[in-house]
C-alpha cells in the first residue's frame, strides 16, 4: 500500500501539470472555506455555545414602585407554567430578594436585589444524563409562553431567563451603553434603542437598566409654623415614618430565642391604607396624625405642611465617570454577532432623521441630535465585547505562535524556504477546521458555532501539522545526505515511510478528540482537532512534498554540509 | 553474534535511553511517578469551573434626604474621581439614587484580591473628608467569589402548614450554627423565614379619638423596656451581693398593659388603641417559597421555606465540604422530623464538580483504551501495551506539577488533558515505531538488542524534540491571553506544555526500557530465510 502511494506521489510531484492541479485545488479549497465564514455565513461564530445545565433561574422584574402582591401574582403565574414541565424536580421562589448567588447572578447584581418589585425563581431539573431535552432548548421553548402570559399581567414587566454560563459570565449577550450629558436625552435614546432590539429577530429579554418614572408626593413643611408650634422637623419625619413604614422602637432580650426580640410599632394594616392615590386621601390620613409639642399640645400634621404631586427621581448611572444607561438583550440560541449587526443597521437607517450618525471604532456609533446638537455615544459591551477581545487576543496568540514556529524552524534548518513550506503546510489545516464546523452544523439539530475553543484547537493544530512536516523533511534530508538519493525519490520515499507514524499519531489525536466533540464548550476544539488533523495529514503527505520538490532542496542541504554531499552525489 | 562497539548516542534522547535501559531504578521511578500522580488526583481540590481571580469593591454612602441629582454631585462624582486614582481599576460604575450613592470599582481580571481590596479601602479612608456633612460613614464591601458564591444550599420547609412562621426559622438557625462549625465552611446564611417580633399595630381612628400622638406611644414603650446589667455591691463583711431589675416586658400582655396617656383622669392602656401581638416581622416583604414533586409526581403547592446557604474558604475542596454538610444534616434528621420539618438540597456544587470530574476521568480512560486498541491492530499488542503505559505516567507527572503549582482539578484542566492526550502519545508512538522498524529490518538483525534500542531512540530524537518544541511554542502565546476568557482557559497553556515535556522524557526513558523486556525479536531463521 505504501509502495503504491510512493509511486503515485513520485510521478505526481515530478509532473508539472499535476503539481499545478494540486496547488490550484488547494488554493481553491482555501478560498472556499474562508468564504464559508465571511459573506455566506454558512459557519457562524460565537464566543461559547450554550451548555446543558441541571438548573436555571428566571428573573422577574416589575416596574419600580410595584407592590409585593403584584410581584407575587407574576411569579405565581410563572410557577404555574413551570409546574406543567415534566423534567423539573423542584423550584424555589425568592420574593423581594435574590436567590443564593451564582456566577451569572454575581455579574447581573442579583445580590443587591432588595425591593418589592423583584423576584427570582430557581428551577432544578432532572440530571442531564437522564434528560433528552437540553436545558437551553427547554429555555427556548418555555420563554415565549411564559413571557407572553406572565409578563403581560402588568405593563413594563421584564421576565428573563438566566442560564449558568458555559464560560465566563457577562452582564448580557448584547449590551448597548448609551453615553451622553443629558439624562433626558439618554433616556429617550435608550428607549428607542430598546424598541429596535425588541423588533430584531433573535433578541429576547430586552431590558433597559433604568428606573421608571412614577408619581410621588412631596410634603412641603412650613418651617415658620414648625418653629412656632414648638415641634421639630425630626419629630415630624419620625412620626410619618413610624406611622406608615413602622419602626422597631425597642428590643427585648430573650434567652429562649436566637435573636433579640424587637418591639415594632406602626399603624395597623387597615388604617394605614389610603383610599385612593391622590393628594386628598393623603391629607385625610395626615390630619389624623398629631405631633405633641413641649407644652403637651397636639398639632395635626396637616397644620404644618402641604402636599404636592411630583415625579420620582430616577437613578443616575455612570460608567468610568460618564453618565450612561444600559440597554440589554439576550440572544435566543443564536450568536450575538449577527442580531447585533442587524440592530446596528436598523439604528443607522431609522435614526438618521433625528440624529447625525457617525461610526466610531469597530461597531460603535456616535449620534448627534440634529435639533439640539447634543452628542450621544453608543458603545457595545457585554458578550460582544468579550467575544471581540477574546478573538482578537486569540488571533494575536495565533500569529505569535506562527512567528515562534517559523523562528524555531529557521534556527533548526537555517533556511527560510523550508520553514516557509512547513508554516504554509500547517496553515492549510484551517480548511479542515472550517469545513468540519460546516459538516457538524449540518448534522446537529441546533447551530454548531465556530467558538473560542475552535480557535484554541486551531492554534494547537499548527504545532501538530508542523510536526508532521518536520518528521518528513528530516527523513528526506537524511536520505539525501546519507543514502545519496535524488530529491524527488527521497521525498517520495520519505513521505511513504513516514506516512505510517503520521497516520498513527493523527488517528490517536482524532480518537482522543471524539470525546471532546460531544461537549458543549469544548465541542469546537474537538471538531477543530478532528477535521483539522485530517486536513493536516493531506497537507503534509501531498502538498508539502509538492512544495518541497519545487524548492531548491539541494542547495539548502548543501548549505551547511557541503562536504558530505559532494561525496555522495552521483 | 557480532561484537560491536557500544553505540554512542548523540542526542539526549539516546543518552536518556542508555542511562535507564539497564538501571534498576527505572522500575522504582515508574512506580513512584504513578503513585504521586494518583495521590495528586485524590488530594487536589475539585471544582466545576476554574477559579477566576475577580476583584472589586463596592462603596456605599448614604446621605438621607438628598435627591438623586444631589447625590450624583456630592457623593458619586467625587468618589468616582478618587477611585480612578487607584491602580488596576478597569471600570468604575456609579449609581446615584435618592438618599444613597453606590460606586463600584471593578479591577482588571487577574488583579490580586487582597491587595485590590486594601487599595480601595485605603483610598476611601485617606479621603474620608471629601464626603459632605450629614453623610453616613461609607460602607466598603469587597467582592469575594469564594465567600459570596455558596457551594451548597438547603431548603427547609414545614410538613405542617400551620407551623408558626418563626418556628421554622428558629429551628433552622440552630442547625446553621452546627453547619458553620464544620471545617473550611466560610459563611452560612439564611434566606427567607421570619423572626420573632412584638407588633404594636395602632388604629388610626382610636389614636385621633383619644387625642394621642405616636410619639407618646414610643416614649411609653421605651421607658419600660430599658434594662441595665446586674448591680454588684458588697456587705460590710465583704460578701458580694448582686441584684438586678427584672424586665418589665416579658409577654405581649405586658406591652398591652403599658399606660400611654391619661384621659379625663383614667389611664389609657396601649391595648385600647392598638393590637399587640407576639408574632413575626410583618414589615418584612421578603419571602422564600418552594414547590417540588411529591411521591405521586405532582407538584406540591408553594410553601414557605428557609434556605440555608453554605460557602467555602478559598482553595478548599467543595466535594468534601458538600459531603460534610450532607452528613451533618443526616444527623439532624431525627430532630427535624420530630419538629415536623423536612429539607431538600437545592444546590450541591460539590457533587456537580465531582460528577463532572469523574465523567471526564472516565472519558480520559476511554480515550486511552481506544488508542490502545488502535495500536494493537497497527503495531501489535506488546507495542500497544508499552505506549498505553506511558500515558498514565505522563498524566501523573502533569497532575503532580499542577498540584505543586496550586491548581485545582476542574473541567478545563481535564479538557487540557484530553487535548494533550492526542499529542502526548505521539512521542512514544514515534519511538516505538522506529524501534519496531529497526527490530524487523534485516540489516540490524545481528546487532545487540540494547544498542538497537538506543540507536532507534537516538535517531528520531532531534526531530521529535523540535516537533514537540513546536507544539509547546503554539501554546505559549495562549498564556498571555487576558480577560475573562484567558483566565478561564489558563489551565490549557499551563498544563499542555508540561504534559508534552513529560511525554518526551517518558518516551525516551520507559519506551526502550519496556521494549527491551517485552518485545520478542522476530524469528531470524524464518525472516532471514529469504
Amino acid at each position: 500500500m505504501f509502495q503504491k502511494f510512493e509511486n503515485t506521489l513520485l510521478s505526481s510531484i515530478q509532473s508539472p501539470k499535476q503539481r499545478k492541479i494540486i496547488l490550484f485545488a488547494t488554493l481553491l479549497a482555501f478560498i472556499l472555506s474562508i468564504l464559508m465564514i465571511a459573506p455566506t455565513k454558512m459557519v457562524l461564530a460565537k464566543m461559547l455555545p450554550g451548555k446543558n445545565n441541571d438548573t436555571f433561574t428566571i428573573y422577574a422584574t416589575l416596574p419600580i414602585g410595584s407592590a409585593m402582591s403584584q410581584t407575587k401574582e407574576v411569579t405565581e403565574c410563572i410557577v404555574e407554567h413551570i409546574q406543567k414541565e415534566s423534567e423539573v424536580v423542584d423550584m424555589e421562589v425568592f420574593l423581594g430578594l435574590g436567590s443564593p448567588l451564582d456566577f451569572a447572578g454575581l455579574i447581573k447584581g442579583s445580590h443587591f436585589k432588595n425591593s418589592e418589585n423583584v423576584a427570582e425563581v430557581v428551577l432544578n431539573l432532572t440530571k442531564k444524563h437522564n434528560r433528552v431535552e437540553p436545558s437551553y432548548l427547554m429555555v427556548q421553548r418555555m420563554r415565549p409562553i411564559i413571557v407572553q402570559n406572565c409578563a403581560s399581567i402588568y405593563p413594563n414587566t421584564v421576565v428573563s431567563f438566566v442560564e449558568p454560563p458555559a464560560g465566563p459570565p457577562v452582564l448580557a449577550a448584547i449590551v448597548a451603553e448609551i453615553y451622553g450629558n443629558d439624562p433626558e436625552g439618554i433616556r429617550e435614546l435608550a428607549s428607542t434603542v430598546s424598541d429596535v432590539f425588541k423588533k430584531t429577530e433573535g433578541l429576547v429579554d430586552v431590558d433597559i437598566m433604568q428606573d421608571h418614572i412614577y408619581d410621588t408626593f412631596e410634603i412641603i413643611v412650613d418651617s415658620t409654623k414648625v418653629t412656632r408650634s414648638g415641634v421639630s422637623l425630626k419629630q415630624l419625619n419620625d412620626i410619618l415614618y413610624l406611622a406608615f413604614e413602622g419602626m422597631q422602637i425597642a428590643v427585648k432580650n430573650s434567652d429562649i430565642y436566637n435573636d433579640q426580640i424587637p418591639i415594632y410599632l406602626s399603624l395597623s394594616e387597615a388604617s394605614k391604607k389610603f383610599t385612593t392615590k391622590d393628594i386628598r386621601a393623603l391629607e385625610i390620613k395626615l390630619s389624623s396624625l398629631k405631633l405633641m409639642n413641649k407644652m403637651g399640645m397636639m398639632i395635626p400634621l396637616t397644620e404644618l405642611s402641604k402636599i404636592i404631586l411630583k415625579k420620582s427621581n430616577p437613578m443616575i448611572m455612570s460608567k468610568n465617570l460618564h453618565q450612561m444607561t444600559n440597554v440589554m438583550a439576550e440572544t435566543d440560541m443564536v450568536s450575538q454577532v449577527y442580531p447585533l449587526m442587524e440592530a446596528r443597521d436598523t439604528i443607522i437607517q431609522t435614526f438618521s432623521d433625528r440624529y447625525e450618525i457617525k461610526k466610531t471604532g469597530l461597531f460603535n456609533l456616535q449620534l448627534t441630535e440634529k435639533s439640539s446638537q447634543k452628542v450621544y455615544d453608543l458603545v457595545w459591551d457585554g458578550e460582544m465585547e468579550v467575544t471581540l477581545d477574546t478573538f482578537v487576543e486569540l488571533g494575536a496568540a495565533f500569529i505569535a505562535a506562527l512567528v515562534l514556529i517559523f523562528l524555531l524552524m529557521v534556527i533548526y534548518y537555517k533556511s527560510y524556504t523550508i520553514s516557509g513550506i512547513i508554516l504554509l503546510g500547517s496553515f492549510l489545516s484551517i480548511i479542515g477546521v472550517i469545513v468540519g464546523h460546516w459538516i457538524m452544523n449540518i448534522f446537529t439539530t441546533d447551530t454548531f458555532f465556530l467558538t473560542a475553543t475552535s480557535l484554541i484547537g486551531f492554534i494547537a493544530l499548527i504545532g501538530i501539522s508542523s510536526r508532521n512536516s518536520l518528521l518528513l523533511i528530516d527523513f528526506t534530508k537524511s536520505l539525501m545526505l546519507e543514502k545519496g538519493m535524488h530529491k524527488a525519490e527521497a521525498i517520495a520515499y520519505a513521505t511513504a515511510t513516514r506516512a505510517k507514524p503520521i497516520f498513527l499519531t493523527a488517528t490517536a489525536i482524532i480518537l482522543a478528540s471524539t470525546l471532546l466533540a460531544g461537549d458543549a464548550v469544548f465541542g469546537g476544539l474537538g471538531v477543530s482537532l478532528i477535521f483539522g488533523t485530517i486536513a493536516a495529514v493531506v497537507a503534509s503527505l501531498i502538498i508539502v512534498p509538492v512544495l518541497l520538490n519545487m524548492s531548491d532542496l539541494e542547495s539548502h542541504f548543501h548549505f551547511h554540509e557541503k562536504k558530505a554531499v559532494s561525496i555522495l552525489e552521483p | 553474534m557480532n561484537r560491536h562497539k557500544p553505540y554512542e548516542p548523540k542526542d539526549f534522547a539516546g543518552k536518556l535511553a542508555k542511562a535507564f535501559l539497564r538501571s534498576p531504578l527505572t522500575v522504582v521511578l515508574g512506580v513512584f511517578l504513578l503513585a504521586i500522580g494518583y495521590l495528586s488526583l485524590m488530594v487536589m481540590p475539585r471544582e466545576e469551573n476554574p477559579q477566576m481571580v475577580v476583584s472589586g469593591s463596592t462603596v456605599i454612602v448614604a446621605l438621607p434626604g438628598a435627591s438623586a441629582a444631589e447625590i450624583q454631585k456630592v457623593i458619586v462624582e467625587p468618589l468616582e474621581r478618587k477611585l480612578k486614582e487607584v491602580k488596576g481599576v478597569e471600570h468604575i460604575h456609579g449609581r446615584a439614587m435618592d438618599n444613597v450613592g453606590i460606586v463600584n470599582a471593578a479591577f482588571f481580571i487577574g488583579e490580586e484580591k487582597e491587595g485590590s481590596n486594601l487599595k480601595v479601602y485605603d483610598k476611601i479612608m485617606q479621603n474620608s473628608d471629601m464626603f459632605p456633612k450629614g453623610a453616613m460613614n461609607p460602607i466598603i464591601k469587597p467582592l469575594d467569589i469564594d465567600v459570596d458564591i455558596p457551594v451548597v444550599s438547603v431548603a427547609f420547609y414545614a410538613n405542617d402548614k400551620n407551623m408558626s412562621k418563626t418556628e421554622l426559622y428558629d429551628k433552622v438557625k440552630d442547625i446553621q450554627q452546627q453547619i458553620n462549625g464544620l471545617s473550611n465552611v466560610a459563611v452560612t446564611e439564611l434566606k427567607g423565614g421570619n423572626r420573632h417580633q412584638f407588633n404594636i399595630e395602632v388604629d388610626l381612628h382610636k389614636l385621633s379619638g383619644y387625642n394621642i400622638s405616636m410619639g407618646q406611644i414610643v416614649q411609653a414603650v421605651q421607658s419600660l423596656s430599658y434594662s441595665v446589667p446586674a448591680i454588684k455591691n458588697s456587705t460590710k463583711d465583704n460578701q458580694i451581693v448582686m441584684f438586678g431589675v427584672k424586665n418589665a416586658i416579658e409577654t405581649e400582655k405586658d406591652i398591652g398593659n403599658i399606660i400611654v396617656s391619661e384621659y379625663m383622669g383614667s389611664p389609657i392602656y396601649l391595648r385600647q388603641i392598638a393590637e399587640v401581638q407576639g408574632s413575626y416581622d410583618i414589615q418584612n416583604f421578603k419571602s422564600v417559597l418552594i414547590s417540588m414533586r411529591d411521591e405521586n409526581g405532582t407538584f406540591t403547592p408553594l410553601t414557605d421555606q428557609v434556605t440555608l446557604t453554605v460557602s467555602k474558604l478559598q482553595g478548599t475542596n467543595a466535594v468534601i465540604i458538600a459531603e460534610a454538610v450532607k452528613t451533618e444534616l443526616e444527623s439532624h434528621k431525627e430532630f427535624l422530623a420530630k419538629n415536623g420539618i423536612s429539607y431538600v438540597i437545592t444546590r450541591n456544587d460539590g457533587e456537580r464538580a465531582n460528577e463532572a470530574v469523574n465523567e471526564l476521568v472516565f472519558h480520559l480512560l476511554l480515550s486511552i483504551a481506544i488508542i490502545a486498541v488502535l495500536l494493537v491492530f497497527v503495531l501489535g499488542w506488546r507495542e500497544s501495551l508499552i505506549v498505553t503505559f506511558t500515558v498514565p505516567a505522563i498524566l501523573a507527572i502533569t497532575l503532580f506539577v499542577a498540584y505543586l503549582s496550586g491548581q485545582t482539578i476542574n473541567r478545563i484542566t481535564l479538557f487540557a488533558f484530553l487535548l494533550s492526550l492526542g499529542l502526548l502519545v505521539d512521542a512514544a508512538i514515534i519511538v516505538i515505531e522506529n524501534i519496531h522498524r529497526h527490530y524487523h529490518s534485516i540489516e540490524s538483525q545481528h546487532e545487540n538488542v540494547d544498542d538497537l534500542m538506543i540507536k532507534a531512540t537516538d535517531e528520531i530524537g532531534p526531530p521529535t524534540n523540535i516537533a514537540t518544541l513546536a507544539i509547546i511554542m503554539t501554546m505559549v502565546p495562549m498564556a498571555f491571553v487576558g480577560q475573562m476568557m484567558g483566565q478561564f482557559m489558563k489551565p490549557i497553556p499551563a498544563n499542555v506544555p508540561i504534559a508534552l515535556i513529560a511525554s518526551l522524557f517518558v518516551a525516551y526513558i520507559f519506551t526502550p526500557y519496556l521494549a527491551v523486556r517485552m518485545l520478542k525479536k522476530p524469528d531470524h531463521t524464518k525472516k532471514g530465510g529469504h
